[in-house]
């Protein structure tokens, strides 16, 4: 079944493991995930600044595309381009002046064609008709837990993972989140869809530090050591999460917060879409996870040899 | 003695124009405190979340623009999730940070990202 999947910049530059992971994964559970044409950033924040409106056109423009090729729906898998296409969605959705607005823009687009330079203008306006979902709400509400648990291929009860949510995922409370911001449980569901132990830890909706890891990193390492630590404490073999800002601060990170915290040994941390995409019985060297700080190939039981599915 | 707080046009203004950039009403917080209470930054903060409320209310602008939350504030919006008036800080501190542009307070540039990092970081 085909479905549109707006991968985000992040996942194609810096963590292509969450990308490839995902197109592994959905593979298996039935899905060909289609990108849409000529898709751009989607901002990566979304504007704090009733003024700052100019913020939502690209996040627009990205779902008028899904419109143009007759989807009705996207998914996402980093945790910030859900959290930006959401918001932008609900916003023109709830202010009709907005919407006019942004369509003003959108409205003028030209397409240049880089190779054989034609020019596309007459854009449609964007209608508001597409359902904005991260993969972990696919999961639960279009797919269905039962049917990932039929396809698990691989025993992972002997491990227990920390879901970590982190901020973009449940925040702004209100329409945006994928779950209730103070007392979540979707990340749990779809962990134990999986088959895999779930741990519940007090810091799995804390911040990481965002991106004060650049302009206070003493700081940041000390909020994201708290959330690892946590997950330490309470018996978690892993931490797991959706978004690629908090995997640099968790795992990337990780030489930093050692150098502050001498008793922390390290702790790996999967996106959501590799421990998937492992429990589906995909081999291990399509999910990047040479790309981890800290090694997660141990944890998961995979040496040199090439690892069979059970 | 009694003490009587009055604002003039100026701080009228200032509240105003932050009710308009953050699209909130900050008239509507009554001090509880459960934003500070589960603000993950502030033990880095000069100024906590629900003070920083109150200065706007009382439109303390160069108090505000000379704080340093300002810039420690991460937008995780754990406090617009607990607040129980539905007041969004988060958007507040931009719209303060925002007025604080012009004024030649800014804090970090892309520009500043040391380089090592900038190939990593998302």
């Amino acid at each position: 079944m085909k479905l549109h999947y707006y991968p985000g910049c992040t996942l194609k530059e810096k963590t292509t493991n969450l990308d490839e992971s995902t197109y592994a994964a959905m593979k298996m559970l039935g899905y060909e995930l289609v990108e849409p044409e000529n898709w751009t950033c989607c901002g990566a924040e979304f504007p704090l600044n009733e003024e700052k409106i100019v913020g939502l056109a690209a996040p627009a423009r990205i779902l008028r595309q899904v419109e143009m090729e007759g989807g009705d729906k996207v998914v996402t898998a980093c945790a910030f381009c859900f959290n930006v296409l959401k918001q932008t969605h609900i916003a023109l959705l709830n202010d009709p002046l907005k919407q006019k607005r942004i369509n003003a823009y959108l409205k003028d687009d030209i397409r240049i064609d880089p190779v054989t330079k034609e020019r596309t203008t007459d854009f449609p306006e964007y209608r508001g008709d597409v359902q904005v979902l991260h993969l972990l709400e696919f999961i639960q509400k279009e797919i269905g837990y039962e049917k990932v648990r039929s396809l698990i291929r691989r025993d992972l009860g002997n491990l227990r993972a920390a879901p970590y949510y982190g901020c973009r995922l449940l925040r702004p409370k209100g329409e945006t989140g994928i779950d209730e911001p103070d007392d979540p449980s979707i990340f749990e569901e779809f962990l134990e869809s999986i088959g895999i132990g779930v741990v519940d830890f007090p810091f799995k909706q804390e911040c990481c530090g965002s991106y004060l890891s650049v302009s206070l990193p003493d700081a940041a390492s000390e909020v994201s050591y708290r959330i690892l630590r946590s997950a330490k404490l309470n018996g978690a073999d892993m931490v797991v999460l959706s978004c690629p800002l908090c995997y640099y601060n968790l795992d990337r990170r990780q030489d930093r917060i050692r150098e502050k915290f001498l008793e922390f040994t390290g702790m790996p941390v999967l996106f959501f879409t590799q421990i998937l995409a492992w429990a589906l019985g995909v081999e291990a060297e399509i999910l990047g996870l040479d790309q981890h700080f800290f090694d997660p190939r141990p944890v998961l039981g995979i040496t040199d040899k090439a690892e069979v599915a059970s | 003695m009694r003490t009587i707080l009055k604002l003039g046009k100026q701080e009228h203004r200032f509240i105003d124009r932050i009710s308009e950039l953050s699209g909130e009403n900050v008239y509507s917080c009554y001090q509880c405190g459960r934003c500070s209470a589960g603000c993950p930054m502030a033990f880095e903060m000069d100024i906590l979340p629900n003070q920083l409320i109150r200065l706007v209310q009382l439109g303390e602008e160069e108090a505000l623009i000379a704080s340093k939350t300002l810039f420690i504030c991460a937008s995780c919006f754990t406090c617009q999730s607990r607040c129980p008036k539905g007041i969004n800080i988060a958007n507040v501190a931009e719209a303060i940070r925002y007025l604080a542009e012009p004024k030649g307070k800014d804090h970090f540039g892309p520009d500043e990202v040391p380089a090592e990092l900038a190939d990593e970081l998302p």
